[in-house]
């Protein structure tokens, strides 16, 4: 009997291990320390209203480690320079740049339990980095995606600054999250003030843009 | 009876009004949030995406009587459908998958204020 017991706890121990989050011990704690007053990380969108998405200080990361790529999340973290060239919600306030700096050990530790954080919706290797005529032709004129999100290298940056800037997207975000975005993008943020693409551009249209932003230094 | 009949109108009227400057106060959040992004918050074009890569002007709705020769369609029309859809930029993109059309309806009125 008390064979069977030890044996039920184990098993039932092990069953709880595999159901958690793979992340190192500590970055959730940390997480919950330093990130949570501007940063929800219990998916799926809240945000029912627009009053719901202005009283965010910051990103929705519950799919984080769907989105970022972790070698740069984890250098981001220790050096966070501007991603969007306004305050987050602000349309008259610049991006002081004012994000809090990690310690290496406390970055890589909140980078394991964000890159924990996983949408379904995204699907794995579905998006090659890639450019092409027709990616070229949405981004820079049927959709102009530049119109709110700057682009291009460092030293010639063009676009809009309302959205989060595109430059090296490439070494930021993952482009089969770019894409499901792209195709779903009410999952993800429900409130925002990009338009919902999916129904002016077909699904290989949506992917090639993917692909070629993906290409972003 | 003339007293509950004045009582009641007085109530229904101050009802709506209620009704109406809230509707009012939505169209305002739904314009800043979407639209004044190019647009401004003041609805003369100068929104903080009108660099000088911007490939047109968004159109300044405080310009009566370019606005005078806009009709209601169109002004819907290109809010769902996009700049496109009347042979305008399509740096304005189509929100029609995004907003309702009380939205839209509410854009509008919004945007026709501009030039009164």
């Amino acid at each position: 009997m008390r064979f069977l017991a030890v044996t039920v706890s184990l098993g039932a121990a092990l069953l709880v291990m595999a159901a958690a989050p793979s992340y190192a011990a500590g970055g959730d704690a940390i997480f919950k320390k330093s990130c949570t007053g501007c940063h929800y990380t219990d998916g799926p969108a809240k945000e029912k209203t627009i009053a719901d998405q202005l009283a965010k200080k910051g990103p929705e990361l519950w799919y984080a480690g769907s989105k970022f790529k972790k070698d740069w999340l984890v250098a981001w973290l220790q050096n966070p320079k501007p991603i969007r060239p306004m305050k987050y919600n602000s349309l008259t306030d610049s991006n002081k740049g004012d994000h809090p700096k990690q310690s290496a050990g406390d970055a890589a530790a909140t980078a394991d339990f964000l890159m924990g954080l996983t949408s379904p919706e995204v699907k794995a290797g579905v998006i090659t980095p890639k450019s092409s005529p027709q990616a070229k032709a949405i981004f820079g004129k049927k959709m102009p995606c530049g119109g709110c999100h700057e682009y291009g290298k460092k030293g010639d940056v063009r676009g809009g600054k309302s959205g989060p800037s595109l430059v090296g997207a490439s070494k930021r975000l993952n482009p089969d999250w770019v894409n499901a975005y792209l195709a779903n993008i009410k999952v993800f943020k429900p409130v925002r003030d990009m338009p919902d693409f999916s129904s002016a551009l077909g699904q290989k249209e949506l992917e090639s843009v993917a692909a070629y932003i993906a290409t972003f230094e | 009876m003339s007293r509950f009949v004045i009582t009641t109108t007085m109530a229904l009227g101050l009802a709506l009004g209620a009704a109406g400057s809230a509707q009012a106060a939505d169209a305002k959040q739904v314009f800043d949030f979407y639209c004044a992004q190019c647009h401004g918050v003041n609805g003369d074009g100068k929104g903080v995406n009108v660099t000088k890569d911007f490939a047109t002007d968004p159109r300044n709705f405080t310009n009566g009587a370019d606005m005078a020769k806009r009709s209601d369609e169109d002004i819907k029309g290109v809010i769902k459908d996009g700049g496109p859809s009347i042979s305008k930029s399509p740096l304005m993109p189509p929100w029609g998958a995004t907003l309702t059309a009380a939205e839209v309806d509410g854009l509008l009125a919004y945007i026709r204020k501009f030039a009164k």
